[in-house]
């Protein structure tokens, strides 16, 4: 249970590689805070030199107010879930989940403390029956729970975890994430998650930090990473299928606004275009984002449209991923439900067909195509 | 399976049979022609009826003899507590010096340790013999020669027991680093770390570094004999064990030659007969994840 505050954090490589840049964050008590980017954005790199494993190269890094930069990873009273579960082979389950018990010094404690805090561990991961089996005895999932168990043992001020969902299968993965929903509301502590899978970071965040290159692009919480992305990156990076981008043309006139992409015309209305008027946005060229969901399609034309054909028709189920090219060439995803869907419209649904594409004011988002930054914030 | 694949699968199994029975028959004259001179060597400890050389393998009279008088009338077994505690202690501290050296070298990250690991390797390319004058002299300032010679040895042999990080180091490499992180972030200090995770990781490295530091000043003979310089009290085995066959010596003394080098060979194969598992994933284990 610990604050966590970082102030102009850089990691500088040996070989004058800069992989992070100027970080500062502040971590709440109780927090759940996610690192999420591309594989070589500097998360896992931040999150090792939280943990000291990592030297820090400029800033502090402060835990419960104390500035930790020259503490030794044992004394900063973490604990690490990692990637590859780092198992001790040579030890049982339960000596594993003991070690770090065992380590502990002033007060030294006693055996059957240890005994109660493995065993209280395992029953809240269900791992009970395999205390004496060795790691290579178990299944990716349960090496997983023994190293979190190892980590939960020792009521640690911060948790962090390092992509510890990234080795197991697709399935266990949605179990293991929700049981990490679960056990969060058991250990109740500052959790730093790092993970480059936006699904894992909009599920289990209270905040999500995005990441690329060493910089931070946005901190905020699902919702709004989602509704208000910071730029095109994290308009990018988060939503899957990613978000659809147009080179739009944004005109005023009349005290109103109009979006002109392609051959179609569309009005903002509504909260976006009060949005606009109130960071009084111009007419400019601008770069257009909607999200594949937010679409729709129709099978005649309307002023609000683009005209598009239909390349690959994807059938996932519950919708459709209609890969589609504009009268430009520009290619983009819709995603479309098909419990609603009319018959007219799915007639039209054969490769090479003509289809309308349009979307509501409430679902565009602005970006200014120079800075790649959103014209709303 | 069609009457074809049937036919070719028997023609290949043939075929298996044939080179494996090939190849089994050449080992086997291979190892034949090694063990001749040992078994000679082992006839001949048991012969009584002479102890020169003679023209003939199996004794015409069998018996215990020359086992008797090795213990009873000669220097061999001074020569042999010389050579055990030589070895015992090079084993000991040469072990703990190449396994600090090599997991230092694997896991820390210091400035010149690209430029200190290409050194020794360079370093190591030199034949030892060529130190040899020099350290004749140094040892003989120090008064670490002839009867002293016990010390001298096991100084010449430790002094450069850091540079035989290679092996161990290649194994160090495979134990996965995040497993050092996870026990520091538990609570380890590095030496804990070394000592409660990596090194219970690391048996067959650690026996096989420490049998190859028992096994060369076992048996050493160079070093061994310009140090000890002829005088009994500073012999090992083998510069013990080849005074008896000189010119002079060789009609009375070969039989108890044999029955030295036998006396000599017993720990050391008893030691990889035991540790034999261990010896051959660490020779292979630098290679392939242990």
């Amino acid at each position: 249970m610990a604050t966590v505050k970082l102030t102009n954090v850089k990691k500088v490589y040996d070989n004058k590689v800069v992989a992070v840049h100027d970080f500062n964050l502040d971590i709440k008590d109780k927090e759940f805070i996610v690192f999420v980017g591309p594989s070589g954005c500097g998360k896992s790199t931040t999150l090792r030199m939280i943990a000291g494993l990592e030297e820090i190269s400029g800033g502090t890094v402060e835990i419960d107010g104390e500035v930790v930069n020259d503490l030794q990873p044992k004394d900063r009273n973490i604990a690490m879930v990692f990637q590859n579960y780092a198992l001790y082979p040579n030890l049982t389950v339960f000596e594993n989940m003991a070690f770090p018990l065992r380590l502990k010094k002033n007060p030294k404690m006693s055996n059957d403390e240890i005994y109660e805090r493995v065993t209280k561990a395992a029953e809240i991961l269900g791992i009970t029956e395999y205390l004496t089996r060795k790691p290579r005895a178990l299944s990716g999932g349960q090496r997983q729970r023994v190293a979190i168990g190892r980590a939960m043992v020792r009521d640690s001020k911060v948790f962090l975890m390092d992509e510890p969902l990234s080795n197991l299968d697709a399935k266990l993965r949605n179990q293991m994430r929700a049981e990490i929903i679960l056990l969060r509301q058991k250990i109740d502590t500052t959790f730093i998650y790092v993970t480059h899978d936006q699904t894992e970071a909009m599920t289990l965040g209270d905040r999500i930090v995005i990441m690329k290159d060493g910089y931070i692009q946005q901190v905020d919480t699902p919702q709004m990473v989602f509704d208000m992305p910071a730029n095109l990156f994290v308009a990018g990076f988060i939503g899957a299928p990613q978000m659809n981008f147009f080179d739009a043309e944004l005109k005023k006139k009349d005290g109103k606004y109009y979006v002109e992409v392609e051959n179609g015309r569309f009005e903002v209305r509504g909260e976006k275009a009060k949005m606009l008027a109130e960071k009084n946005v111009g007419s400019q060229k601008i770069t257009l984002g909607v999200r594949p969901e937010h679409m729709s399609i129709t099978h005649e034309k309307r002023e609000d449209s683009l005209r598009s054909r239909l390349e690959v028709n994807e059938m996932m189920g519950s919708e459709l991923h209609l890969h589609m090219v504009t009268e430009n060439g520009k290619k983009i995803i819709v995603r479309v439900p098909t419990l609603t869907m009319d018959d007219e419209t799915k007639k039209h649904l054969s490769y090479g067909s003509e289809l309308f594409v349009t979307f509501e004011s409430k679902a565009m988002h602005f970006f200014d195509p120079e800075t790649t930054n959103n014209l709303l914030i | 399976m069609s009457a074809k694949t049937e036919q070719h699968h028997m023609r290949m199994s043939t075929k298996n049979r044939l080179s494996n029975t090939v190849i089994y028959i050449i080992l086997i004259l291979m190892s034949l022609i090694w063990l001749i001179p040992f078994i000679c060597i082992v006839l001949q400890s048991f012969r009584v009826e002479s102890t020169g050389q003679v023209g003939y393998v199996i004794p015409k009279q069998w018996g215990l003899d020359n086992y008797v008088t090795l213990f009873t009338q000669t220097s061999f077994p001074k020569w042999y507590l010389n050579t055990l505690f030589i070895a015992v202690v090079v084993a000991v501290i040469q072990t703990v010096i190449v396994l600090c050296m090599s997991y230092t070298l694997s896991r820390l990250r210091f400035k010149g340790r690209k430029l200190l690991m290409n050194f020794m390797l360079v370093l190591g390319m030199f034949p030892g013999f060529l130190t040899m004058i020099v350290l004749y002299t140094v040892l003989k300032d120090l008064n670490m020669i002839m009867e002293n010679a016990v010390p001298g040895l096991i100084l010449v042999y430790v002094a450069s027991s850091g540079m035989g990080y290679y092996v161990s180091k290649g194994f160090f490499d495979t134990i996965p680093r995040s497993l050092d992180e996870a026990a520091r972030i538990d609570g380890a200090t590095r030496l804990q770390v070394f000592y409660k995770i990596i090194l219970p990781l690391s048996k067959p490295i650690v026996i096989y570094t420490a049998l190859t530091a028992f096994m060369a000043p076992w048996g050493d003979f160079v070093f061994a004999r310009y140090i000890s310089n002829n005088n009994s009290a500073g012999m090992n085995v083998a510069v013990g064990l080849w005074s008896w066959l000189q010119r002079d010596t060789i009609s009375q003394r070969y039989t108890l030659f044999c029955a030295g080098g036998v006396i000599v060979a017993i720990p050391v194969t008893l030691l990889f007969i035991a540790l034999q598992k261990y010896y051959v994933e660490g020779v292979t284990g630098g290679a392939v994840k242990g």
